[in-house]
C-alpha cells in the first residue's frame, strides 16, 4: 500500500460520520431494544397486510352450529379457540391487526400533518397568529384525550365510523405535534445558520422549508412513532367502550376484549389473545420510538 | 412569586373561555338536539318546538351562548336529564370518588416506582437496570383496560380475594359526610366499612397506577443518573459522608425536582382520565359518569362535566408550575 493510499484511507476514516441520519441509523441498528421493536412491528405489519392469506377462517362469518358450551379453548382446528358465537378467535385477532394498523397510521398522519401545519405557522409567523393557534391547542389539550375522542365519535358525522375513529384520534394528536414543532422552530430560528441565510437574502418560505424544518424533524419522527403506539391503544379503548366499527362483527381487538369480559370465568383466553396482540404491537412501536430518541439525541452522538 | 401566580391565572381565562365555547358548540352539533333528548323519542314536533322555545334554544347562537355563560359563571351547571339531580351536586358526590382513586393509584405508582427507579440508577447497567427498563416499557404498553380485565380475572374470579366492581358493598350502610369513602369510614369509626372500601379500591388503583408507575420509575432513574455525577455529589462522597446521607440529602433531594413535576402532571391526568378504569370496575367516579352521559345524550352532564374536568386539569397543571417555581428558585427569575 502506498503512502497516498494510506493517507486517503485515514481521511476516509476521519470523515465517516456521514451526517445525523446515517449516524442515527448506525446507532439504531446496534440497539437491541429497537431491533426487537422492529421485529414486533414488522410481524404486525405483515400480519395486517396478508391477513386473508394467514387467517384460516372468515372472521365475520357466524357458523350455523353454535358451540355447545362457552367456549371451546385452543384446538388444532382453532388455534386460539372460538368465541361465544363460534367464530375463530385466531382469524379475528389476525384481521384485527388490519384495522388497528390502518386506523393508527391514518390518525397519526392526520394529527401529524395538521399539527405540523399549525405548529409551523405559529412558530414561524409568531405574534398574534402564534397566540391564537397556541391557545386553541391549549384548549384541546385541556380536555382528556379519550373523552375528546369519544366526543368526536359521538358526533355521528355523515361518514363511516372508521373514518370518524381516524379523525377522533387524529384530533387528539394535533396539539401535541403543533406544540412540538413550534418549540423546535423557535429554537432553530435563533441559530446562526438561519441568521446567515436571512442575511444573504434567502426568502422566508425557503428558510422555513430548507433550513429550519429539516433540523426540526427528528423530534417529530420520534413523537410520530410513539404516537402510533398510543393510537393503537386508543383505537382499542374506543372499541372496548363500544365505539369501535359500526358493524359489530368487524374484528377489532378492543371490542373482542369487551366481549370476552362476560365469559371471563369460563374462558379467560378469549380476553388474553386480543390483549396480547395489542401489547405486542404497542410495545413494538414504543421500543422503536425509544431507540430512535436515543439514536437521534445530539447529546449522545458519537458515543455509540 | 405572587405576580407569577397571578400572571398564570390570567393566562387561564382564555383557555377556560375557549373550552366553554367548544363544549357549547359541540353539544349543539350532536345528533338529536337537547330538546329531543329531554323529551325522549316519542315527542311530537309541537312539544319539541315548545321546549326549544322555553329553554331559549330557538334564539341565535351568540344569544344562547351568552345565557349559557351567565348561568355557568353563577355556578349553575344545569340538571341531569337521567337523574333529575343538579350537575353540581352529582359532581360533589362523584369527584371525591375519583380523587380517592387517583390518589390511591399515585401512592401505588410512587411507592413502587420511586424505589425501583432509584435502585435501577444505583445499579446502572446491571441486569436489574435492564429489567426495570423493559418493565417500564411494558407498563406503558399494556392498555389499562386489558390489565384491568386480567386483574379482575386473577384476583376476583379465580382467587376470590377482592371485589371486582363498585366502590363499597351494597350491604354496608355508611354515612357520607365528606363523600370520600375512606375518610367517611374513619370519621364514622366504622372499620369494617373502611376495610371494605379499601378492598374495592385496590384493583382499580393498580390498573390506573400502572402507567404512572412506569413513568415515575423512568424519570427517577434518569434524574438520579443525572444528579449522581454532579460535582457536589462527588464532593460529598469525598468528604467521607456515609452513602446513605449522600443518597438521601444530595442525590434524591435534587433528583426530586423533575420527579415531583412528573408526579403532579400524572395526578392531573389521572383525575381527568380515569374513564377506562372506572368503566371496567363500574367505579362511580366522574369519568364513567361523563362517558355514560355521552352514550345517553345527557347534555347538561356532558357540558358541565367536561368543563369541570378540563378546569381541574388546567388548575392542577398550574399548581404543578407554581410548586416547581417554589422548589426551584432559578425558574422564577426568568418570568
Amino acid at each position: 500500500m502506498s503512502i497516498a493510499e494510506i493517507e486517503s484511507a485515514e481521511l476516509a476514516l476521519e470523515s465517516s460520520t456521514g451526517g445525523l441520519w446515517r449516524e442515527a441509523w448506525f446507532r439504531l441498528r446496534r440497539n437491541p431494544g429497537a431491533i426487537v421493536g422492529a421485529f414486533f412491528v414488522l410481524t404486525f405489519v405483515v400480519i395486517a397486510a396478508f391477513a386473508p392469506l394467514i387467517a384460516p377462517y372468515d372472521p365475520t362469518i357466524v357458523p350455523t352450529v353454535l358451540p355447545e358450551t362457552c367456549c371451546p379453548g385452543p384446538s388444532s382446528a382453532h388455534w386460539f379457540g372460538v368465541n361465544v358465537i363460534g367464530q375463530d378467535t385466531f382469524s379475528r385477532v389476525i384481521y384485527g391487526a388490519r384495522l388497528s394498523l390502518v386506523v393508527g397510521i391514518v390518525s397519526v398522519a392526520v394529527g401529524l400533518s395538521v399539527g405540523m401545519f399549525l405548529g409551523a405557522i405559529a412558530g414561524y409567523i409568531g405574534g398574534f397568529v402564534d397566540s391564537v393557534i397556541m391557545r386553541c391547542m391549549d384548549v384541546l389539550l385541556a380536555i382528556p384525550g379519550l373523552l375528546l375522542a369519544i366526543g368526536i365519535v359521538a358526533l355521528d358525522l355523515p361518514f363511516d365510523r372508521l373514518y370518524q375513529l381516524m379523525i377522533a384520534i387524529g384530533v387528539t394528536n394535533i396539539p401535541i405535534f403543533a406544540r412540538l414543532l413550534r418549540g423546535s422552530i423557535l429554537a432553530q430560528r435563533e441559530n446562526d445558520f438561519v441568521l446567515a441565510a436571512r442575511s444573504v437574502g434567502v426568502k422566508r418560505p425557503t428558510i422555513l422549508f430548507s433550513h429550519i424544518l429539516p433540523n426540526a424533524m427528528s423530534p417529530m419522527i420520534v413523537q410520530g412513532t410513539l404516537a402510533l403506539a398510543t393510537a393503537i391503544i386508543d383505537v382499542a379503548a374506543l372499541g372496548f367502550l363500544g365505539l369501535g366499527p359500526q358493524d359489530p362483527s368487524t374484528p377489532e381487538w378492543g371490542n373482542m376484549l369487551a366481549d370476552a369480559q362476560d365469559y371471563l370465568s369460563s374462558q379467560p383466553l378469549l380476553a388474553v389473545f386480543p390483549g396480547i396482540a395489542i401489547v405486542i404491537s404497542v410495545l413494538g412501536f414504543n421500543l422503536i420510538g425509544d431507540g430512535m430518541r436515543e439514536a437521534l439525541d445530539p447529546k449522545l452522538r458519537g458515543r455509540a | 412569586m405572587l405576580r407569577f401566580v397571578v400572571r398564570r391565572l390570567l393566562l387561564l381565562a382564555p383557555i377556560v373561555l375557549g373550552l366553554s365555547i367548544l363544549v357549547f358548540l359541540w353539544i349543539r352539533a350532536l345528533p338529536g338536539g337537547p330538546a329531543e333528548a329531554l323529551l325522549g323519542e316519542r315527542a311530537t314536533q309541537a312539544r319539541i318546538a315548545d321546549v326549544r322555545h322555553r329553554y331559549g334554544l330557538d334564539k341565535p347562537l351568540p344569544v344562547q351562548y351568552w345565557a349559557y355563560l351567565r348561568t355557568t359563571l353563577s355556578g349553575d351547571l344545569g340538571q341531569s336529564i337521567a337523574s333529575r339531580r343538579s350537575v353540581t351536586s352529582e359532581i360533589a358526590q362523584r369527584f371525591p370518588a375519583t380523587i380517592e382513586l387517583a390518589l390511591a393509584a399515585m401512592i401505588f405508582a410512587i411507592g413502587i416506582g420511586l424505589p425501583l427507579g432509584f435502585l435501577a440508577a444505583k445499579w446502572y447497567g446491571s441486569w436489574f437496570d435492564h429489567l426495570s427498563l423493559v418493565g417500564s416499557l411494558l407498563g406503558i404498553s399494556i392498555p389499562i383496560f386489558f390489565l384491568a380485565v386480567i386483574l379482575k380475572y386473577v384476583f376476583s374470579v379465580k382467587l376470590g380475594l377482592l371485589p371486582s366492581i363498585g366502590q363499597i358493598s351494597v350491604l354496608i350502610d355508611l354515612k357520607h359526610p365528606t363523600n370520600f369513602y375512606l375518610l367517611d369510614a374513619v370519621i364514622e369509626w366504622d372499620w369494617s366499612a373502611f376495610w371494605d372500601v379499601l378492598k374495592h379500591l385496590i384493583l382499580p388503583a393498580i390498573a390506573l397506577g400502572s402507567i404512572p408507575l412506569a413513568i415515575v420509575m423512568r424519570i427517577t432513574r434518569a434524574a438520579v443518573l443525572d444528579v449522581q455525577n454532579e460535582d457536589y455529589v462527588r464532593t460529598a462522597r469525598a468528604k467521607g459522608l456515609s452513602p446513605l446521607v449522600v443518597d438521601s440529602r444530595h442525590v434524591l433531594r435534587n433528583a426530586m425536582l423533575p420527579i415531583s413535576t412528573i408526579i403532579g402532571l400524572q395526578t392531573g391526568l389521572l383525575l381527568s382520565g380515569a374513564v377506562l378504569t372506572e368503566t371496567v370496575f363500574q367505579y362511580p367516579g366522574i369519568g364513567s359518569w361523563i362517558t355514560n352521559a355521552i352514550f345517553n345524550r345527557d347534555y347538561p352532564v356532558i357540558q358541565g362535566g367536561i368543563l369541570f374536568l378540563a378546569v381541574v386539569f388546567v388548575l392542577v397543571n398550574l399548581l404543578v408550575d407554581i410548586s416547581y417555581a417554589i422548589l426551584n428558585p432559578r425558574i422564577r427569575y426568568g418570568r
